[in-house]
């Protein structure tokens, strides 16, 4: 019993030394499942890694510019519309207009408000949709035909020259009065207590300390808007008038936009008169000069629609009246019926107006988009080539087109936008400022978030145009060659899979070089099959796979490099993937199962048919796609068979010409530019989600079959 | 030429062989590659009888008994030796098809293996691929009867063969293998998966089944060889590990009265 139990103990260990034993049995187990998990970790990361990146570029915003500004082409087409109808006196000098509506009774016009008031008797001011001008609907905002005025400057001139600061705080004070003699309409009490809080935190100063700038000397340099020019005048007078400033006013007249420019970018003006507010552009352009720039609301602006005093049937228009009176009708009647079948004459401000341009935009708006479909036909007829308009018509007749489509081709055909920056998804959540300080100094450029993977992406075919192109034809393409790999490589890879496991003995030397050379096949680069397919499919077969033996002739594919020899070459080279996994299939059927069948007086084939292949099909259909996603996928061998590197029309059949994803994806990486590579992402994505879809198809198929026979 | 029914009869066209013989083996022969498996195997079985094969593990039962219905074939490296006479034609003969053959003799296997299909087309399929033109529902409900599985079974015809217990599965094996009309049922070891009531059953079965058919059973259990046989071989290694046939008899004289030493030490060592 001793013997045994010492025997026992240096066979085995015990004690302390079996726990040291355990110890490191389980340390050993501990490292090895550290080293799986972070094989594990690495694989899921390369694909997060993948994933992520191609998400960052298939994604992100674009700076796009139109070759044509969409809202200067609205404005444009209105105003050349406006001033080209019959009838129609179009002129610079409000005081024409004025003079031409007071003396016709079926006259209509509009034009600055000053000189309605200056022609009160013989003109009257017509309500729109109800609302008439006056200081409170302008206030109130509901008269269609207003605007605010503006007064820029900056903060620095405020505090360093207080002769500005000065200027502004009497011209906020009295340009309530001053402007409502002369045609102005008056800021409401909020708008003007909102303007003067706005002073105060700008100056430092409040009504008790303002006192101390006046009276106020120096001169003070304004320039801008010719709308504006008038009540700054005014003020400046009524200053001068009361001793409050000992200096000379200068103002400028140069329009808003020239305006900005000489106060931000030329720094020549303490002021800048607007008849609108400063946009982005505008106000980086300032800020890029130092210049920070605030304003002040100091009045509005309203465009009375006048019509003669002695005009006895018009009491008041509706917008969409005004729109069909300054466009389009000819008598008064055709308005209104109950009006008289008089002509309708016109009296509008001149193209170089902004009073013009000011009304375009409130009764048309000027947004592209929103453009009625008979518009956009007009813009799309006017500005396209002939020859190119009857390319568009032959496509679709563009009287048949629905609007958006309508608008779709407006836009790429006559706005041509294109993308002059671009970036990546990462940088547009992270860099958003920058981004949008980028775009501000590209002119007329703007900024949009773009999904390079869209609808119009996947449906249209490749262009040379990044923002028109689409992957339609490749994804087509990409079908049909799978589709001919796959008819070619399963049949036959199964039914060698079938022959090689169920028939093949091993034992004779045919059986045996067979054996070897399909598992040798299925390690040949892929490259050596597409010079295969180049030398059998393409070369050799020519004739017969570019269809001509078929009376399928097309020229430009004479030489063989279609959908077939593509489809072709993949299913060689897939043949032997399916013929491995199915004949591992196959192996994988219990022999219990082919020996029932063989012990009932089967044949070979019975048992194969109804025994062994129903019970492998999981597994086969495994292999299958595996391989089919690998034909789906493959780039290299397709370029030695030459696929086109540009194909815009859909393949018609496997005696096409064609193009596939991968080959497309691999032709755009190769693209300098930019957007290129957004779209080769946008397609990796796609390329991705239709294996994915493949598989999961698959698998469903599979997961019903099997569920079936078991 | 091919075995029929038609040729039975002409079974006793064989000299000096009685007509009750179902299947005979001559000097069989059967070799895995170089090695031989079994040796010289003379066995003469009884029509309507149930013979087993015993003896220790690796002595060639299993070889010998898929030499009966040339099972064998479909190991690549197995080749054989010898004659299976069967109605007086060797069924290794070059004119003979081993399809032929397992239509004749018919197996059931040590693990049930029914098809994944219905229990309904399990029994089915292979009268079908035979070609049978009768009553297929008659057939299965006659085949589920005779392997007593009728009643067990016959409400759910539909449901797959895998639903069934490993006993009844079984039982499915043999009405399977009885749906095709054989003269001999080989089963290899047809308990080993089993309790003892499925056990039992099955050998009850068997004891049935000799009324129309020859059963030859392999079989581990000396008690079952026992109780179930009519006739029983004992087979042993020699010091190559080739299987030869030691003693072959009734069985009560082969349990009670063994004629070899080496029988008589398996069987006593057995039991103890
Ligand atoms: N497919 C095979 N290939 C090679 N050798 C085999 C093959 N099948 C059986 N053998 C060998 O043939 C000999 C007899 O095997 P067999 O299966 O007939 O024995 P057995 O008597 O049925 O044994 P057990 O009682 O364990 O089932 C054994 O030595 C075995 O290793
Ligand atoms: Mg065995």
């Amino acid at each position: 019993m001793a013997a045994d139990t010492g025997q026992n103990l240096a066979t085995y260990p015990e004690g302390a030394a079996y726990r040291r034993f355990l110890q490191r049995r389980k340390r050993t187990g501990a490292v090895w499942k550290g080293l799986f998990l972070l094989a594990t970790i690495i694989g899921v990361l390369v694909l997060v890694v993948l994933v992520v990146d191609v998400v960052d570029d298939a994604f992100g915003y674009i700076a796009l510019q139109n070759r044509v500004n969409p809202e200067t082409l609205v404005l444009d087409y209105y105003k050349q519309k406006m001033t080209t109808q019959p009838k129609t006196l179009a002129s610079e000098d409000d005081a024409i207009l004025a003079k031409g509506v007071g003396a016709r009774p079926a006259a209509v016009g509009f034009f600055g408000n000053a000189y309605l008031e200056q022609n009160r008797e013989t003109l009257r001011a017509l309500p729109i949709d109800g609302v008439a001008l006056g200081p409170e609907t302008v206030a109130a905002d509901a008269y269609p035909l207003a605007r605010p005025l503006f007064l820029y400057t900056t903060q620095d001139i405020l505090r360093l020259r207080p002769q500005v600061a000065a200027f502004v705080h009497d011209y906020l004070q009295t340009a309530n009065q001053t402007g409502d003699a002369i045609g102005y309409f008056p800021l409401s009490a909020e708008e003007l207590a909102a303007q003067l809080t706005n002073w105060g935190e700008l100056t430092g100063l409040t009504t008790g300390t303002a006192g101390t700038l006046f009276p106020a000397s120096g001169d003070v340099r304004v320039t801008g808007s010719s709308t504006v020019a008038p009540l700054t005048e005014a003020v400046a007078a009524a200053m001068q008038a009361a001793a409050r400033l000992n200096g000379r006013v200068t103002v400028e007249v140069v329009g808003t936009d020239a305006g900005f420019r000489q106060f931000c970018v030329e720094g020549i003006a303490d002021l800048a008169n607007a008849s609108r507010a400063m946009n982005n552009l505008d106000i980086s352009a300032c800020q890029e000069q130092g210049r920070i720039p605030v304003s002040f609301q100091v009045a509005n602006d309203g465009i009375p629609v006048v019509v003669s005093s002695q005009n006895e049937f018009v009491t008041g228009l509706t917008l969409a009246q005004v729109r069909q009176i300054f466009t389009q009708a000819e008598t008064w009647d055709q308005v209104d019926p109950a009006w008289p079948a008089e002509p309708i004459f016109r009296f509008i401000p001149g193209v170089d107006s902004g009073t013009l341009d000011f009304f375009v935009a409130e009764v048309f708006g000027t947004e592209l988009a929103a453009q009625p479909a008979t518009v956009l036909r007009d813009l799309l007829t006017a500005n396209v080539s002939a020859g190119r308009l009857r390319a568009l018509e032959a496509a679709k007749p563009i009287a048949t087109l629905a609007d958006d489509e309508l608008y779709q081709l407006v836009e790429s055909e006559v706005l041509k936008p294109q993308v002059v920056e671009s970036w990546s998804l990462f940088e547009s959540i992270f860099d958003r400022q920058e981004i949008e300080a980028t775009v501000a100094t590209i002119p007329n450029a703007e900024l949009q978030f773009k999904s390079w993977v869209n609808w119009q992406f996947i449906t249209s075919p490749q262009s040379s145009n990044a923002l028109q192109s689409g992957i339609r034809t490749a994804i087509i393409g990409s079908l049909w060659v799978t589709l001919i790999a796959f008819l070619l490589a399963v049949p036959l890879g199964t039914a060698a899979a079938i022959y090689l496991e169920e028939y093949n003995t091993g034992r004779s030397f045919f059986d045996r070089l067979v054996e070897t050379n399909i598992n040798n096949l299925a390690g040949v680069p892929s490259i050596i099959y597409g010079m295969l397919g180049l030398a059998v499919f393409v070369r050799f077969l020519g004739p017969l796979t570019s269809g001509l033996a078929f009376g399928y002739g097309d020229p430009s594919t004479a030489n063989g490099r279609t959908i077939v020899s593509a489809g072709l070459t993949l299913g060689l080279l897939i043949l032997p993937l399916v013929i491995i996994n199915a004949r591992e299939a196959i192996r994988a059927v219990p022999r219990a199962m082919r020996e029932g069948s063989y012990g009932l007086g089967a044949t070979r084939w019975q048992t194969v048919w109804h025994h062994v292949l129903p019970s492998a099909l999981p597994g086969i259909l495994t292999g299958v796609i595996l391989s089919v996603s690998r034909a789906f996928g493959e780039t290299a061998p397709l370029i030695v068979v030459g696929v086109s590197t540009f194909v815009v029309v859909d393949p018609e059949g496997p005696f096409s010409k064609f193009t596939t994803l991968p080959a497309q994806i691999y032709q755009w990486t190769s693209r300098p530019q930019q957007e290129f590579q957004h779209l080769a992402a946008a397609a990796i994505l796609v390329l991705l989600v239709l294996l994915l879809l493949l598989n999961a198809f698959a698998i469903w198929l599979r997961n019903r079959y099997s569920r079936r026979i078991i | 030429m091919s075995i029929s029914v038609a040729t039975r009869p002409a079974a006793s066209a064989v000299p000096g062989q009685a007509p009750t013989n179902a299947i005979e083996a001559k000097d069989l022969r059967v070799f895995y590659g170089d090695f031989m498996a079994v040796r010289d195997i003379n066995l003469n079985v009884e029509r309507r009888k149930i013979t087993a094969l015993i003896g220790p593990s690796g002595c060639g039962k299993s070889t010998v008994l898929r030499a009966f219905n040339r099972m064998n074939d479909l190991v690549p490296t197995a080749r054989t030796e010898g004659e299976i006479l069967f109605h007086g034609q060797n069924i290794y003969d070059r004119s003979v098809d081993a399809v032929e053959v397992r239509r004749r003799i018919g197996m059931v296997f040590q693990k049930p293996n029914p098809f994944p299909k219905s229990i309904y087309e399990n029994i089915a399929w292979g009268a079908r691929i035979n070609g049978y033109k009768g009553n297929m529902d008659q057939l299965v409900e006659e085949s589920l009867r005779g392997a007593a599985l009728w009643d067990e079974v016959k409400d759910k015809l539909k449901q797959s063969g895998y639903s069934l217990s490993g006993g009844q599965q079984q039982r499915l094996c043999i009405a399977r293998a009885i749906a095709v009309k054989p003269d001999i049922i080989l089963m290899d070891e047809p308990c080993s998966a089993l309790d003892p009531i499925a056990t039992l059953r099955i050998e009850d079965l068997m004891r049935e089944l000799t009324a129309q058919y020859t059963i030859i059973i392999v079989t581990h259990n000396m008690q079952q060889a026992a109780r179930v046989a009519d006739y029983t071989a004992f087979f042993m290694v020699d010091d190559t590990r080739t299987g030869y046939l030691v003693e072959y008899g009734p069985t009560n004289q082969l349990f009670t009265a063994p004629q070899d030493r080496r029988t008589e030490d398996y069987i006593t060592g057995r039991f103890g």
